[in-house]
């Protein structure tokens, strides 16, 4: 009897240490579900007026998002396209999204707040292959964008950063994975908590392997296997990511990502980015069946080619 | 012409290195600038679907013969989030499309900004950006 | 009275042979049978879903490999009850279908046909949503578990909603376009396509997937389909990537590739 008094009293004592108890799947284990957006104000880099400056005021940062959201599309993402639809039209301004409130003054964390330096193989490597395509951009599918050829996003990940617009991801879980669903280019990767081991080497894949293990609250995702197609950031198939998913509130996950590649940058970096909950559900993203970019821009070059002869 | 679309190659290697994902594609080498429209027509259908989305539209010229143009707008997830659905736009609405034309001169154009034909912005209105320039729309 | 008793026993009994629910599958932490885990169908059900005879392919150069294999077929009854129309459709899409069936060009299979397509698929199954990851071209599609609000457009891997019946998951599945085929012969429907799934456990390693099809632009009454799922078992299987588009990229952009001149 007095022993399962005290048993009581100790569990009481230690359920304020897993203040997310009410967030635990019937399994058990942190849950992570739901419908996120990874939508931000704030950009990967921070701007070289804010030198040393990792996090905003409270006020800074309320100016700072007025200041992102107030901008046109086009300014914000630093391009000046009137042969372009209207982005507001159709709801795809920022302004019309759901964003994260951050103190932070860039994703990247640290003193820094950038990418590190690329090695010297690293340079060479992006500028001889800006090299072979300079001249060439028109010449055929495979020398257009990935994005343009609806093969991936570089926002999807991983590791995944916002996106101009519908920047969300669905997470649904069950016993041994972690489903994260992003809504372009409708990718689930299935990260499987299992224990099993990595793809052999010479499986690579555009979205590398994926292998997760729940420290605590905390999701730590190992990624590897990647090819060297994907080229985040001109980075390799050598490309090694930890990601991790931990969530703090009923509407906030707190995402970060360490990108480590020696034959890319100096030194690993870390960004993160805070998911914030919204509305579901996501809508299907089904890009390549939609396509016209790739052959409209490949029968204009040809057009203006014919215009010049 | 040569230089310019040279150049236009350079523009589009920028916009993607600034932009995140979902920012676009070289429009300037889709659709030319030096071909602006304004159409008057009517939908005959509406494609819902990404990347991006086609109002499809006939066209009625002076000499009567009837056109038909598709023209290009955004990711219409979006509007899908807002409560917007397949009949927002119904067959037979009277619409108003400023834009450009197709750089290889078929009937396609990229709808800067659609209206009904009482002057009421399609879906969420919204100011009509750039138009950089070049005031002289033709009436087509 | 014997003989009565012993007739109406065994029409209660006959039908539900076909579908016999004697095996109770593993529960999920919150109840539910578990439907979870890597399967996939062991027939040719995507080269024809009728019984079909093995078939030179459309390429003499790929030989035996090119070649359609045979299948018993997996339509209940072997019928398809096309309308006239329709009927004629149909053998126009099979001339044509190097250029119109839909998987020659990497698009999104739909449902069902992503079901039977030869690759596997993974189920991850919560309480609210239960997801379905196909391997062919990354298709994927969640499934509702909860009150859902109806399609606002239609897509090529439709709108579902699903619940369960006992120890069967049965899905609804509206708002699918009309773009999408059922197999490599021809066999199409319309934007009208209502497809109603049903996923039964029946035993450790193996699930009984139905799926009724009703289309009244294309066929003149509902039919359904039906074939085992088998799961996969080998240690460590999982999802492989077959991110098809860049394959197909030389047949639809080829043309408009600049030409090259001496």
């Amino acid at each position: 009897m007095t022993h399962l008094a005290s048993l009581f009293v100790l569990l009481l004592m230690t359920a304020p240490v897993y203040g997310q108890a009410s967030f635990r799947t019937a399994d058990g284990h942190p849950d992570l579900q739901g419908i996120w957006t990874s939508a931000s104000v704030v950009p990967l880099e921070r701007p070289a007026s804010l030198k040393g400056k990792e996090f905003y005021t409270e006020q800074e940062a309320a100016e700072n998002a007025k200041r992102v959201l107030g901008m046109s599309s086009w300014e914000r993402l630093g391009s000046q396209a009137p042969e372009h639809y209207n982005m507001s039209q159709y709801g795809l301004d920022l302004s019309q999204a759901k964003v994260a409130s951050t103190l932070r003054t860039s994703l990247i964390v640290g003193p820094e707040g950038r990418v590190p330096p690329l090695t010297p193989e690293a340079q060479k490597r992006i500028a001889e292959r800006a090299a072979r395509n300079r001249g060439h951009q028109f010449d055929g599918p495979e020398n257009r964008p990935l994005q343009e050829r609806c093969l991936i996003y570089s926002s999807e990940g991983p590791p995944m950063l916002p996106s101009a617009y519908n920047s969300n991801l669905q997470i649904v879980q069950d016993a041994d994975h972690v489903v994260v669903l992003q809504e372009m280019i409708h990718s689930a990767r299935i990260i499987p908590t299992d224990g099993s081991p990595h793809l052999a080497q010479s499986v690579r894949q555009w979205y590398g392997d994926s292998r997760g293990h729940w420290e605590g609250d905390t999701l730590v995702v190992d990624t590897t296997n990647f090819t060297d197609k994907t080229a985040f950031r001109g980075s390799t198939a050598n490309l090694h990511l930890i990601e991790r998913f931990r969530r703090i509130d009923k509407d906030t996950i707190v995402y970060e990502f360490t990108a480590e590649d020696p034959a890319t940058w100096t030194r690993p970096w870390t960004a993160q980015i805070q998911l914030v909950r919204i509305e579901g559900p996501l809508f299907e993203f089904a890009c390549h069946e939609g396509n016209q970019g790739v052959a409209n821009t490949l029968s204009g070059a040809r057009a203006a080619e014919n215009v010049s002869k | 012409m040569r230089t310019k679309l040279m150049s236009l190659a350079v523009f589009a290697g920028l916009i993607l290195s600034v932009a995140p994902a979902g920012a676009h594609h070289s429009f300037a080498a889709e659709f030319d600038i030096n071909r602006p429209l304004k159409l008057r027509g009517t939908v005959t259908t509406m494609e819902w679907v990404n990347p991006h989305s086609w109002i499809h539209i006939d066209v009625k010229g002076a000499d009567g013969k009837v056109v038909s143009w598709m023209v290009e707008g955004g990711s219409p997830n979006a509007l899908l989030r807002l409560g917007f659905n397949k009949s927002a736009l119904p067959p037979g609405s009277e619409v108003v499309v400023e834009g450009f034309q197709a750089r290889d001169g078929s009937n396609r154009a990229v709808g800067q900004s659609v209206s009904f034909a009482d002057g009421r912005k399609l879906f969420l209105g919204g100011t009509a950006e750039g138009a950089h320039g070049d005031t002289d729309k033709n009436d087509k | 009275m014997h003989v009565k008793t012993l007739v109406l026993a065994a029409a209660i009994l006959l039908p539900c042979a076909a579908q016999s629910t004697a095996y109770r599958a593993p529960r999920t932490a919150d109840g539910k049978p578990n439907l979870g885990g890597i399967w996939q169908a062991l027939n040719t059900a995507n080269w024809d879903i009728q019984g079909h005879a093995a078939a030179a392919g459309p390429f003499p150069q790929l030989g035996a490999i090119g070649a359609v294999p045979p299948g018993l077929g997996v339509v209940e009854g072997n019928d398809l009850p096309y309308l006239p129309e329709a009927a004629a459709k149909k053998r126009e899409n099979f001339a044509n279908r190097l250029t119109l069936d839909p998987e020659v060009k990497c698009y999104l299979p739909g449902v069902p046909r992503a079901t039977y397509m030869p690759y596997p698929f993974q189920i991850v199954q919560s309480d609210k949503t239960i997801l379905f990851s196909y391997q062919y071209a990354g298709a994927v599609r969640t499934v509702n578990m909860q009150k859902a609000p109806e399609a606002p457009i239609d897509s090529w891997m439709g709108w579902s909603n699903g619940h369960w019946e006992g120890e069967t998951l049965v899905i609804d599945v509206t708002g699918l376009n009309d773009k999408t085929w059922f197999d490599r012969a021809g066999n199409f429907h319309s934007d009208a396509l209502h497809v109603i799934e049903r996923y039964t456990p029946r035993s450790p390693d193996t699930l009984f997937y139905e799926a009724r099809i009703e289309d009244p632009k294309v066929f003149s009454r509902p039919w359904k389909m039906s074939m085992i799922l088998y799961r996969h078992e080998e240690p460590n299987a999982q999802l492989l990537e077959f991110k098809c588009v860049e394959f197909v990229e030389e047949l639809m952009y080829g043309p408009l590739r600049k030409k090259v001149s001496k």
